[in-house]
């Protein structure tokens, strides 16, 4: 079985257990051992913000968990996003204020890091060449979104519009946090396309490793100014 | 009423000074500046949470720590906490509906020569002068200066930017877009990252010394001497790397090819003594000659 196939196995995995020959292929790949790893650290993540019973880990937990966060408010349908702009309600940041739904967020956002991470340490092993020359192609095949990709949809956006409560606190903090995110997005999209370009590059691999680690630690800081310190 | 003023000027003189005294007293206190003592042992823990305004730190002989501070507002209230040789200071709002801005609290503190700062502010700038011990700062766009500070420093900004004059000992820096200057450095650790900041390091490499320096882009600059004695490893994955300086091959353990991705080179110069690793993704490396 190679690195694709048993990406393919792990969509469809349903909490089953693994079939025999993506177990095997599992002994001796580090890189879908590591990626393995990350699912189940992410699904983890996910039976703690669902309030329904967990399903398994398939495409319906991801979209009942954007529906319940889209019925509360706290987040918007992409395609509304752009007719909304003018009524923007701070539920992104509510979002944030919420320790385990930003507790969440940062771990996805590190075991994203994380997969990258593990990706970039096992290039020297002969199977995880198939998996760095997939990073992306791996999520772009694959139906259950990967960390990555909810790390792009869930995250990223916050860099937008969607932190208007920590306005409360200091404009000067929000435009600080606003222009530095998307600083860092910058980054991050010119390192992914830079990985794409030249995958078996193990620098471009550290530098979007280390992009994604400066966005984890700025989201930390802002949810640590307006949640726990600084003036309340 | 004038009338009792021409009959008894010294007593409407003392009700009128009267009446404003009550006023003023029931005037909420501006700008008034306060301040704390606290005696301490030597190397005292000193804490600083603060959300803007200005801070500046210096030292003294006495094993005192003096907490001086200014709320032009009002709508700050500072609460300090003494146990035994950490001493605490918090900065909050007096109500929910005072603004960042009327929350601004200047700070002048004292500390001890031998002091451990912990500092975390969101803005305005810091200053610290003349301070021998490990320190942490945490801002987001606070700009943040040290002179002659001597320990193991830790700094975290967003924005702010970050200048270090005549800094001794060890010093770990991580930013997003804020400038880190090193000038006159005596540091034998030097560990510094920004996303889109400049970097400069302007001073000598000590012997056995690390530096390690690495934005995303912008420039990172060293400045080097002929008698300087270090290890180099520089590259930008998509900038240009300038270099000034004659190195001759590594010569220490196995030799290696500089990296085939983006510009730079591997090199000693004298007997490379201290280790210096420079990179960038886009950004510009410069090894510039300060003689």
């Amino acid at each position: 079985m190679q690195c694709e196939q048993f990406e393919q196995a792990l969509e469809q995995q349903d909490l089953e257990p693994l079939p025999k020959p993506a177990l095997a292929h599992l002994e001796t790949c580090e890189a879908c051992r590591a990626l393995f790893a990350d699912f189940g650290a992410i699904h983890s993540v996910a039976s703690e913000l669902a309030a329904d019973p967990i399903a398994p880990l398939s495409e319906h937990v991801w979209i009942s968990l954007r529906n319940q966060l889209e019925a509360e408010g706290l987040i918007r349908d992409p395609q509304t996003r752009s007719r909304s702009v003018q009524n923007i309600s701070p539920s992104w940041w509510s979002l944030f204020q919420r320790p385990a739904m930003a507790g969440a967020f940062l771990g996805i956002v590190i075991a994203a890091a994380g997969t990258v991470s593990f990706l970039s340490n096992s290039q020297s092993s002969s199977q995880s060449a198939a998996a760095q020359s997939d990073l992306t192609t791996m999520q772009e095949v694959s139906s259950i979104p990967a960390a990555n990709s909810v790390f792009k949809e869930e995250v990223l956006n916050v860099s937008d519009d969607s932190i208007l409560g920590i306005q409360r606190q200091d404009t000067a903090v929000t435009d600080s946090i606003r222009r530095n995110l998307r600083i860092v997005d910058n980054f991050i999209a010119m390192c992914e396309k830079n990985v794409r370009e030249q995958p078996d590059n193990p620098m471009a691999r550290e530098y979007l490793y280390g992009a994604y680690q400066q966005k984890a630690e700025l989201l930390a800081t802002a949810m640590n100014r307006n949640m726990t310190g600084g003036l309340q | 009423m004038n009338a009792f003023v021409k009959r008894n000027p010294i007593r409407a003189g003392a009700l009128g000074a009267i009446l404003i005294g009550v006023a003023l007293a029931g005037a909420p206190a501006r700008a008034d500046r306060m301040e704390k003592h606290f005696s301490v042992q030597e190397k005292p823990k000193v804490t600083l949470r603060n959300s803007s305004g200005h801070i500046q730190v210096k030292s003294w002989s006495k094993n005192e720590v003096l907490v001086a501070w200014t709320n032009a507002n009002g709508k700050a209230i500072v609460e300090t906490e003494q146990a035994g040789n950490r001493v605490e200071v918090d900065t909050r709002m007096a109500d929910g509906s005072a603004s960042s801005d009327q929350a601004k609290t200047d700070f002048e503190i004292t500390v001890p020569v031998e002091s451990e700062l912990s500092v975390r502010t969101d803005s305005g700038n810091v200053t610290v002068e003349s301070v021998h011990g490990d320190m942490t700062f945490d801002t987001v766009g606070a700009n943040l200066q040290l002179t002659d500070v001597n320990g193991y420093v830790v700094v975290k900004t967003i924005d702010g930017s970050f200048v270090c004059t005549r800094c001794s000992g060890k010093l770990e820096a991580n930013s997003i877009s804020g400038n880190v200057q090193m000038i006159q450095p005596s540091l034998d650790s030097v560990r510094v990252q920004t996303s889109s900041g400049n970097i400069l390091f302007d001073g000598s490499f000590m012997s056995r010394g690390i530096y390690i320096m690495k934005n995303f882009s912008g420039t990172i600059e060293v400045h080097f001497s002929a008698n300087d004695s270090f290890d180099v490893n520089a590259n930008s994955l998509k900038g240009d790397v300038i270099n000034q300086a004659s190195f001759k091959p590594d010569t220490h353990g196995t030799p290696r090819p500089a990296s085939k991705w983006g510009h730079g080179f591997i090199g000693t110069m004298n007997d490379g003594h201290a280790k210096v690793e420079l990179s960038s993704f886009s950004g510009t490396i410069k090894i510039l000659s300060r003689d």
